[in-house]
């Protein structure tokens, strides 16, 4: 059994190394490198580069922990770049081990369907290569999408992409967008010393978490100056030899050194021969699949972000696992019952489940429970005391429903509410674990605890 | 002491009247029970605030906390200082820690707002 994965980002590699452990012959054609968007221009270089700003972050407020410091404090943009080269590199490499010692190789360049047995690999000298498969997994993956009126042009208008080799720190970004990539790097910049705008059409940042989370993160913005204009757009954009000016829709005017551009992906599904072969596809271009990850073609599998769903590295990672264990004959459903998500911010926002709103949406009778983070001394200890953890429970049995968290370590604290979720839990089996002591984790049961109004650290109502 | 020449909500804001403008602030019994504040979300100069519900909000090291607004109007003016140094309020919460300025549009809400004895007489009740 030959296997032929396009594209070897989160779903493509995971993908292959599925293949390769269940006995098949795996070749991923790649023409940029493996690792995908995730590790090479995504997920991995912003949160090292989240790490270097939280290091001046903290140097900056050393005295507040009681070490004196003597001399400057200043980011080295060069050396922070070389060190997310460095950190991608060293994965990169991990996961071309990982494939020669399953076996799985790699052809580089760039893959297009010629029929449900074969591929075509335009490679980067030139020449092209057709190769034989039983089956084929398409994970092409995403890229950033762009604004018409004003395409990247990596100087001045920037990709997500661009954002990560920049060569000096901007004196001021107008960012577009305040989804996840756009407040994530807001922070970044901000903290590099960067007067930072966001401009937002939607009535509020990270607009597709729980209310209140994204609430409390445009304080955190504002405390930070980064200044939040939501509701507008940027009708247009000049450049002059002072800088750029985004003409908004409530007819503001911005001046600014930079735009970073970050309104959402743009699906890879062009130019991969899916009309030759006659790959059923959505309105937005996302390849067609079912819950097997099977395209309308019979053979042929497509997993992440192409397939359009919920644009994660880890939901596209699972995509991959399900495609490869069917292409290789076994069976296997994508289940996206429970997925979290996290958001690094500073503070960071991570969630699960339902938010209130849509437990409200879908008519149910919900319950609600809160703890902020600076009821615990860990918290305190820490120095980070803002935010909360909310943990939205069915009225009717107890289930918990969704857990939304923004502060310190909530991208690592999620899961254990993602667990219980996934096993059916009730509020009550979170609140009558023991918790640690001191850890950020007692935040989770004081606010399972909360749910019915139970929290020991809070004051009477 | 609650200074005699404010009035007082009970939702623990006072006031200071001349003629339209009214002067906000949160009482020393309300910093106190906060603790040691960080941060003050501060209302925008021009935005309308109606009387009885939040127009600020307050973190402490120990909780974040609505301010509620004693009277209905326009905010003139905020106490920018308080970006910068939010601990004012715990130092000197009925003077440098006062929060905005209102200009009032209907001055007949400070007759449901308390004197500085009617305010002490309620927190002794609400302590109770």
């Amino acid at each position: 059994m030959r296997v032929i994965i396009i594209g070897g980002g989160p779903a493509g590699y995971v993908g292959a190394l599925k293949a390769a452990r269940l006995g098949a012959e795996v070749i991923v054609v790649e023409d940029t490198e493996v690792g995908g968007t995730c590790l090479n221009r995504g997920c991995i270089p912003t949160k090292t580069l989240i790490a270097s700003s939280e290091i001046l972050h903290k140097v900056r407020n050393s005295a507040d922990y009681g070490i004196d410091l003597n001399g400057t404090v200043s980011p080295n943009i060069q050396k922070i770049i070389e060190r997310k080269n460095k950190v991608v590199s060293t994965q990169v490499k991990g996961i071309r081990s990982l494939f020669k010692s399953w076996g799985v190789n790699i052809i580089e360049g760039k893959g297009i369907l010629l029929s449900p047995e074969r591929v075509e690999v335009e490679k980067r000298d030139g020449t092209r290569e057709v190769i034989n498969a039983d089956r084929i997994i398409i994970a092409t993956g995403s890229r950033p999408a762009q604004i018409p009126t004003f395409p990247f042009d990596g100087e001045r208008i920037l990709s997500s992409d661009d954002a990560l080799n920049i060569k000096e720190i901007p004196k001021s970004l107008l960012i577009v967008g305040a989804g996840v990539i756009g407040c994530e790097f807001a922070c970044i910049f901000s903290e590099l010393g960067t007067d930072v705008t966001i401009v937002e059409m939607l009535p509020r940042a990270v607009s597709t978490e729980d209310f209140e989370i994204s609430e409390l993160l445009e304080r955190e913005l504002k405390k930070k100056k980064i200044k939040l204009l939501t509701g507008v757009s940027v009708n247009r954009v000049e450049g002059s030899k002072d800088g750029m000016h985004a003409y908004l829709s409530d007819g503001k005017e911005i001046m600014t050194e930079k735009i970073l551009v970050s309104i959402g992906r743009a699906l890879n599904s062009e130019g991969i021969g899916l009309e030759a072969v006659g790959i059923q596809r959505g309105s937005r271009g996302e390849i067609v699949v079912n819950d097997r990850m099977e395209t309308n073609i019979s053979g042929i599998y497509a997993a992440g972000d192409v397939t359009g769903g919920i644009l994660l590295a880890h939901v596209a990672s699972k995509e991959g696992i399900v495609a490869a264990i069917n292409a290789c004959g076994g069976e296997a459903k994508i289940d996206y019952s429970v997925i979290p998500a996290a958001i690094f911010t500073s503070p960071e926002i991570a969630s699960v489940g339902l938010r209130e709103h849509q437990a409200s949406e879908r008519g149910m009778k919900i319950r609600t429970g809160h703890f902020q983070f600076r009821a615990l001394g860990k918290a305190h200890a820490m120095g980070e005391i803002t935010g909360f953890v909310k943990i939205i429970a069915d009225a009717e049995n107890d289930r918990i429903l969704g857990a939304h968290i923004i502060g310190p370590h909530a991208s690592d604290l999620i899961h254990e509410i993602a667990v219980a979720i996934k096993a059916g839990l009730r509020v009550k089996d979170i609140a009558d674990t023991i918790h640690a002591h001191p850890t950020l984790s007692e935040g989770i049961m004081e606010a399972s605890e909360d749910v019915h109004g139970g929290a020991i650290h809070v004051p009477k109502r | 002491m609650n200074p005699e020449n404010l009035k007082y909500h009970k939702e623990h804001t006072w006031v200071r009247v001349s003629g339209k403008r009214a002067t906000v602030g949160i009482t020393d019994h309300a910093q106190e029970a906060l603790g040691d504040i960080v941060y003050i979300d501060l209302p925008e100069v021009d935005s309308t605030v109606e009387a009885n519900t939040e127009f600020a909000e307050i973190e402490s090291t120990k909780a974040t906390s609505s301010v509620i607004s004693p009277v209905s109007g326009t905010v003139i003016e905020v106490n920018e200082d308080l970006a910068e140094s939010p601990e004012v309020i715990n130092e000197d919460p009925y003077g440098k820690g006062w929060i905005a300025v209102i200009e009032m549009d209907n001055e007949s809400e400070l007759e449901d707002l308390m004197d500085a004895s009617e305010y002490e007489n309620y927190l002794e009740e609400e302590g109770k």
